[in-house]
């Protein structure tokens, strides 16, 4: 009985699905045809806190193939090896290595956009758009990191389109559903949900919702608010994001500013960052399950201050300070500096320099 | 349990659609206005209309949109341009128009 309800509701989805790609289907029009090319990044991190100091190379490779005009393949992994020393001297490394997303995009239409396979969970803007290192402004991450699954199995719907013809709102959405996935690397859990987002060109503001639906375990929920706008007038962003659930994990926010001192003189490829956050766990939230969970065990308050130069555009030596307010007073200084490195490599005719 | 994720995959069905019928109805606005932009009169439209214009409104377009995330753009060739656009139209869900104009500033 079960089975057959399950069946019935996932034909029911797809029929609606495939109904949403009856609309007119249109080609990416350009002159030139894209080429695959292989991006990402090369970054090099030293991390001081509480005593240890960790030294991290990181690879984060990214294929983008695009077939045809309308489908696109990629496929975003990760390499590093951690290697710590501890204040009694002792040496460890940590070699992590693992797949983000490889996933399999279908533009059907101006409004739909099919993706399957592996990809980041869409909910709310830090995991899928500020997430990469030669993106973050702060390379370490926000503590709401561990509120939601991150990583999906399975297939979403996504699209933005104007909602008026002058383009003065954007709206773009994301819809999914993921299976549980249990291998090591490839871990996900069996979730559902989606995010939506309004974006004022003009004032350049969006704002946004996610949620999500855990189908197993505790089966929580998560929700979330999102955020960001970045002044026309002088070269500042501002973005923040608030999660709440209603399991173990509990809920978190914090809000970033980054101003790029573009109109000053011998600073203009400067940056200065500055994010503060609170976490507030669950009274339920045992130490065990926070750090499988990569969330503090306990709630905290975090303020971090950062700098970002660009040697190159492709360059970029970072250098940041957080101090971290534990509710059990474990309290923790994080220093970090780095240099980051983008590349863009084409898998073939490249079709004429500019 | 079963109550809570019927009414998930009810309202997930509903946003479908919503997408559905939203696709529907602007595909015959697209029609009646000239399909402007179709692919074989996007190629036509950009020739007839004033390149700078274009471009200037590309440039805004890439203000508005990647500079949200990124520095300003480095000139890469036509063709990786292409692909990389369109990995932000599916990553940054940016709109059909923005990857036309932005791509078009971006490669002049």
């Amino acid at each position: 009985m079960c089975i057959t309800w399950r069946r019935k509701r996932v034909l029911y989805i797809w029929t609606l699905a495939i109904l949403a790609l009856g609309g007119a289907t249109r080609g990416q029009d350009v002159d030139a045809k894209p080429v695959p090319i292989l991006t990402g990044s090369t970054a090099y991190f030293t991390r001081f806190s509480s005593g240890t100091i960790q030294n991290a190379p990181v690879v984060s490779p990214l294929l983008l193939a695009p077939l045809g005009d309308k489908w696109l393949i990629e496929a975003k992994g990760n390499f590093s090896d951690t290697v710590s020393k501890t204040s009694q001297l002792d040496y460890t490394g940590t070699l992590l290595y693992g797949l983000n997303y490889a996933q399999v995009d279908y533009i059907a239409n101006r409004f739909v956009t099919v993706s399957g396979g592996r990809f980041l969970t869409p909910f709310g803007i830090y995991g899928e758009r500020l997430a990469p290192d030669w993106i973050k402004a702060l390379q370490t991450a926000p503590l709401s990191r561990g509120t939601t699954s991150g990583s999906a199995l399975g297939g979403m719907l996504r699209g933005g389109f104007s909602a008026d013809t002058k383009n003065t709102v954007e709206i773009n959405y994301a819809v999914y559903f993921s299976t549980c996935n249990t291998n090591h690397l490839l871990a996900t859990d069996r979730t559902t949900g989606g995010r939506i987002g309004f974006f004022l060109p003009g004032p350049r503001v969006e704002i946004g919702a996610s949620f999500q639906q855990l189908l197993q375990g505790d089966r929580s929920h998560a929700a979330g608010l999102h955020g960001e706008w970045q002044p026309n007038s002088f070269p500042l962003t501002l973005r923040s994001e608030f999660v709440r659930t209603s399991g173990l994990k509990g809920s978190a926010y914090w809000i970033e500013s980054v101003y790029r001192l573009s109109q000053v003189p011998h600073l203009h490829k400067l940056e200065l960052v500055g994010r503060g956050q609170q976490y507030y766990a669950n009274a339920k939230l045992t130490q065990a399950a926070a750090t499988l969970l990569g969330l503090p065990g306990t709630s905290t308050n975090q303020g971090d201050f950062g700098l970002n130069y660009y040697l190159r555009n492709d360059v970029r030596a970072s250098a940041s300070f957080g101090k971290q307010f534990a509710a059990d007073g474990n309290n923790a200084n994080i220093w970090m500096i780095g240099i980051t490195y983008r590349f863009l490599v084409p898998l073939g005719s490249k079709g004429g320099a500019l | 349990m079963r109550t809570i994720a019927g009414k998930i995959y009810l309202l997930l069905a509903f946003f479908f659609l919503l997408v559905a019928t939203a696709a529907f109805a602007t595909s015959g606005y697209q029609g009646s206005n000239g399909d402007k932009d179709s692919p074989g009169s996007t190629a036509k439209a950009s020739h007839n209309a004033d390149d700078s214009t274009m471009r200037l409104e590309g440039e805004k377009r890439f203000h508005s949109n990647c500079s949200r995330c990124h520095a300003n753009p480095v000139k890469f060739p036509p063709r990786m341009i292409a692909t990389v656009i369109r990995h932000m139209r599916v990553r940054a869900t940016i709109t059909d128009e923005d990857m036309r104009l932005i791509l078009h500033y971006m490669t002049q």
